[in-house]
């Protein structure tokens, strides 16, 4: 027996042919990702919008903490001291994701060490450094984070990033968990081009997964740099216009709840400024966002700071949107340039009693003073008719014209305006017709039904309450019908009219470019770490308004702010030195139970082609909520930002007062010192 | 004729005074103790080897399982001391209560045990102390069967076959346990009580007819107990990993392919004390337990490996020796301990060597385990008892 045991143990350990090998060696590689600083994002002058800094990183390896006694609890309670945290937080923070080990818990390779605070304070760098004999396994680092060196400007544009998610991982193999990837804004549009390529550090493990010892090193590629089409000037003038209105109209006793302000270059579709109150710092976002403070950013009650309202907000346009009006009425002939036509106090439409602002009663006037002068009632007669025309070619079994629709589509209206931001953060606006009326009463006539019913209890005024009741009672019923009245609140830009400011600006420039409606843009291109340009962004024109230059021509002169009081818009400009070089078109949206907003969509500097048709190097837009007529708010706001452009006060912002047309040059970058 | 230093029907007392006095002068077997001393401290320095590495991974005591298996061996050399002691009459006082105290054991286990690695087979004392019972029913048994045999030649020396009752009751001895430990299950521990039983069987001179029968039956009964699905799936697996080794690598022969490779990168000398990379990897599941030759071939090679093996066979033969020199029922005992320790040493290598199939059987006072080591102890002193008062 005992020599069989002999027999075999010599047979397997000394002749054996096939002798199993032990593949499993003393030590074998793993590899720490190195994270690429991300690329620059650079305005059109090329000063950084979005940085990257040095700060010291304190990171823990969970692996030399367990070889000691304690596990390194008493290592771990000394580090929660200092960085006011507590013990039993950082463990879970180091601890390796598993299925059976829930957030917050490390991403990276078990061996990788783990970053437990970014951005140091000295004190607790000069603690750690001073006594590294009472931290071993952890290590002072410096690391890239973003800066903005021009604080919140631009917060909405350029986004934030965030920790690579497992969903991310899943669409994007080549991330890791180290990476930081690009959540919103340019950041997130342009990832693939700012995320740089990872360097990897190569460590020798033993069997445990141990470190023992360290390899070669492939040094992180730096992201390229986006240039964009923003001025930092302009923007930075645009913010604070913005905000100083909100102080001002909310020292004048109106809510101006938020705002909004877009600059455009209509010649090339490159978005110059963008801004949106409220704003907030997107510092917050660096090393991941606590809940509190994104539930701070995204509540209504503090105004979803979060939300660009500038081109993810959806408003009702008011009478800016007459622009669309008038191009429609005279293309199709339904009003011409030259007829005078009735603007009364107030008129019946469809049984119901629509108003001028303040029942303003003109007489009759022609379309220029219509525009100048922003006569409601003008414009509801036209619609009105064009609707019940519509209901006889209905009756007839043909389809309706819908004019004034379709060219509300023609100018961007209930579409993306297509810039380059992620699909979430740009809106569409939108109108209504008998198709979607029709869809919409479909579906949801059940809950009108029912709220008729109920009536809304929870309301406390109580003429809301019979309105909103009422409102309800009629849509259950008859919420399908599409009305002449409807027809008619579109034709100001009320109703179920909205657009975003972008929208608007983009609109506005097809009247001062021939016509043509832009994809705009942010980004104007990718430069690599040489300095070199590796693609230009370039504006797409998605179509061309079929309106005809002569009424482009006349609605311009119309509005120019030449012609004084008689254009509502002008009247903050009037005496200004630039008074003769711009035109404008103000808007005063009503907006069921709350105060109107507040709209000034303008062009300038203006000039005439060989042809006689108005260009203008710029459109700039500005909205505030809650803040009274055009001329009130959005005027003053808008008039800051040309005194600005024309340099009433100095001189110009922008040399030559117009859009800057060639690209920075771009300084290769200095390898940034990493770990 | 003997001279007795006290009346023999005295009140029983643990001091020997009972023992003739002419064999009283016999001492200890001492290659015996040392043979099992010597494979328990190279049990030690294996055991050590083997968790080392894992025990500072975990951040523990590297030298803890040294410790604790250094206390296991001191304690089982009292134990051993204790009984060598022991002498016939105290036996047959104490054989029923060893055997029924260990089958109370194995039942307390099925009410109130826990299970580990796949076998329902410890009652646990405290959070560190744990007792598989199944390893003191070996011992039981042996006694319980010797007894029993011997009951009717007394202390006498002359031997007297046992009776068709005896072996009837015998087998009903084997059975209850042997019963209660498969339902464990503990397939391994079984097979060594009935290797062991059987031994004491063909010992007691028990007719062919019940030996070669209880075989067969036994053989039939294994054939039978596979088909039908009586064993554990577990168990299953294993006999199935052995015939083809390539069966299922990641599960159950996945023990089975790891201790191979250690032993085969052994070589003549192997790596060195510490110095095994497949035992420092801690790829070797179980390896300070059930596969501790693995560390032995791993670590020292074919010279360390083939000491093992000389040193259990140097055991039996020193056991043997003792039984032939044994009055009966010394020899019974003598027979069944030999029995256990050489199938069950033989099924452990084999098992590390891929000979046999994997069985959840210690390797005797190499593993370490304090309930086996326990009972080890105990037999090796009732092999001293045995020689100290068999003649010369």
């Amino acid at each position: 027996m005992m020599l069989t045991l002999f027999a075999r143990l010599y047979y397997v350990q000394l002749l054996d042919p096939n002798k199993p090998v032990q593949t499993a060696h003393l030590t074998h590689n793993g590899n720490i990702v190195v994270p690429a600083p991300r690329g620059l994002i650079v305005d059109a002058q090329g000063r950084p919008l979005v940085a990257n800094t040095s700060v010291q990183a304190i990171t823990v390896s969970r692996d030399l903490l367990q070889r000691r006694r304690d596990k390194g609890a008493a290592v771990l309670t000394k580090l929660a001291g200092l960085l006011h945290t507590s013990e039993a937080q950082l463990a879970k923070e180091i601890t390796p994701c598993s299925p059976k080990v829930p957030a917050p818990c490390s991403t990276g390779e078990p061996y990788a060490p783990v970053t437990v605070a970014t951005n140091a304070p000295t004190s607790v760098v000069l603690a750690i450094s001073e006594h590294r004999e009472d931290f071993p396994a952890v290590r002072v680092e410096t690391v890239t984070v973003p800066t903005y060196p021009n604080g919140s400007l631009a917060a909405h544009l350029l986004g934030y990033t965030s920790d690579v998610t497992v969903a991310d991982k899943k669409t994007n193999s080549a991330l890791n968990d180290a990476d930081t990837i690009g959540a919103s804004g340019l950041e997130e549009q342009y990832d693939a081009a700012l995320r740089g390529v990872d360097g990897t550090q190569v460590v020798q493990l033993n069997p445990q997964g141990y470190t023992v010892g360290t390899g070669a090193e492939t040094a992180p590629r730096q992201g390229d740099t986006l240039v964009t089409s923003i001025d930092a000037k302009v923007q930075k003038l645009a913010e604070s216009s913005l905000a100083q209105q909100i102080k001002d109209s909310r020292k004048a006793g109106k809510p101006a709840t938020s705002g909004a302000v877009v600059v455009l270059d209509p010649n090339t579709g490159r978005i110059i400024a963008s801004a949106s109150y409220p704003t907030y710092n997107p510092t917050q976002f660096i090393g991941g966002i606590s809940q509190t403070e994104y539930r701070a950013l995204t509540d209504p009650a503090a105004g979803t700071p979060l939300l660009d309202r500038a081109i993810a907000g959806e408003y009702a346009p008011g009478s800016t949107f007459k622009l669309i009006t008038s191009s429609s009425l005279v293309t199709h002939n339904q009003i011409t340039t030259s007829g005078i036509y009735p603007c009364p106090g107030s008129l019946a439409v469809d049984g119901r009693v629509k108003t001028n602002f303040e029942s303003e009663h003109l007489g009759p006037i022609n379309l220029r003073d219509a525009l100048g002068y922003s006569c409601d009632t003008f414009f509801y007669a036209p619609t009105a008719a064009e609707y019940y025309a519509d209901q006889s070619r209905l009756a007839k079994g043909q389809a309706p014209n819908e004019y004034l629709q379709r060219m509300a589509a023609q100018f961007g209206v209930g579409r993306a305006p297509g810039v380059d931001l992620p699909a979430g953060e740009q809106s569409a606006g939108s109108y209504a017709d008998r198709e979607t009326r029709l869809a919409r009463w479909r579906a949801n006539r059940a809950s009108y039904c029912a709220a008729a019913k109920r009536g809304y209890p929870d309301v406390a005024n109580r003429a809301s309450r019979t309105y909103l009741t009422a409102l309800a009672a009629e849509n259950c019923t008859d919420g399908w019908r599409y009305r002449a009245g409807d027809n008619a609140d579109m034709s100001i830009g009320q109703g179920e009219t909205t657009m975003s400011p972008l929208q608007l600006a983009v609109a506005y420039s097809a009247l001062v470019n021939g016509g043509r409606i832009w994809e705009p843009t942010l980004g104007w291109a990718v430069v690599d770490a040489h300095g070199d340009v590796v693609r230009t962004i370039n504006p797409k024109v998605r179509n061309r308004v079929p309106v005809s230059a002569t009424l482009f021509r006349y609605i311009a002169d119309s509005l120019d702010f030449s012609r004084g009081y008689a254009v509502s818009g002008a009247f903050a400009y009037i005496g200004t030195k630039y008074q003769n070089r711009i035109g404008g078109k103000t808007g005063t949206a009503e907006v069921f139970g709350k105060q109107d907003t507040s709209w000034l969509a303008t062009w300038g500097p203006t000039s005439k082609d060989a042809k006689g048709n108005t260009k203008a190097k710029f459109v700039v837009v500005g909205m505030i909520e809650q803040a009274g007529t055009g001329a009130s708010a959005a005027g003053p706001m808008l008039k800051r930002i040309w005194d600005g452009l024309f340099g009433a006060n100095g001189k110009p912002i922008l040399p030559g007062i117009r859009p800057e047309q060639t690209l920075p040059k771009i300084a290769p970058q200095v390898k940034v010192a990493h770990r | 004729m003997t001279l007795v230093a006290r009346e023999p029907k005295a009140p029983f007392s643990l001091t020997p005074t009972l023992m003739p006095l002419g064999r009283r002068e016999r001492g200890y077997d001492i290659p015996l103790a040392v043979t099992a001393l010597a494979l328990a401290l190279i049990g030690a320095v294996l055991v050590w080897a083997a968790t080392r590495d894992a025990q500072l991974a975990a951040g523990a005591n590297p030298q803890s399982f040294l410790y604790r298996h250094l206390i296991n061996i001191v304690i089982a050399a009292a134990l051993m001391l204790a009984a060598a002691r022991l002498d016939a009459r105290l036996l047959r006082l104490f054989g029923p209560i060893v055997y029924l105290a260990s089958l109370a054991g194995l039942l307390l286990v099925l009410v109130a045990g826990t299970t580990i690695n796949g076998a329902h087979a410890w009652i646990r004392l405290s959070a560190s102390v744990e007792l598989q019972p199944s390893e003191f029913m070996k011992l039981g048994l042996i006694v319980g069967m010797g007894v029993l045999f011997t009951r009717r030649s007394g202390d006498r020396d002359e031997a007297a076959p046992p009776t068709t009752l005896d072996v009837i009751l015998g087998i009903g001895l084997i059975a209850v346990p042997f019963g209660l430990i498969m339902v464990q299950p503990d397939l391994g521990s079984a097979m060594v009580l009935a290797c062991a039983a059987f031994g004491v069987l063909v010992a007691a001179n028990v007719s062919p007819r019940w030996t070669i029968g209880l075989l067969l039956v036994g053989i039939a009964a294994a054939v039978i107990a596979v088909k039908v699905g009586v064993l554990a799936d577990y168990q299953l697996a294993r006999f199935a990993s052995f015939t083809d080794p390539q069966h299922d690598p990641q599960g159950a022969a996945y023990n089975v392919t790891q201790a191979h490779i250690a032993i085969a990168n052994g070589g003549l000398f192997g790596t060195g004390l510490f110095n095994g990379p497949q035992t420092n990897g801690g790829f070797v599941p179980e390896q300070q337990t059930d596969f501790v030759f693995s560390v032995a071939g791993e670590e020292f090679g074919l010279l360390g490996g083939g000491l093992i093996v000389a040193l259990f066979a140097f055991l039996c033969w020193r056991g043997l020796r003792i039984a032939r020199e044994a009055d009966q029922v010394g020899r019974l005992l003598a027979v069944g301990i030999v029995c256990w320790f050489a199938f069950q040493s033989f099924q452990n290598i084999g098992m590390n060597l891929g000979l046999t199939p994997v069985t959840g059987v210690p390797l005797p006072f190499v593993s370490y385990g304090g309930s086996s080591m326990f009972a080890q102890g105990l037999a090796i002193g009732l092999l001293q008892a045995v020689h100290r008062r068999s003649s010369a």
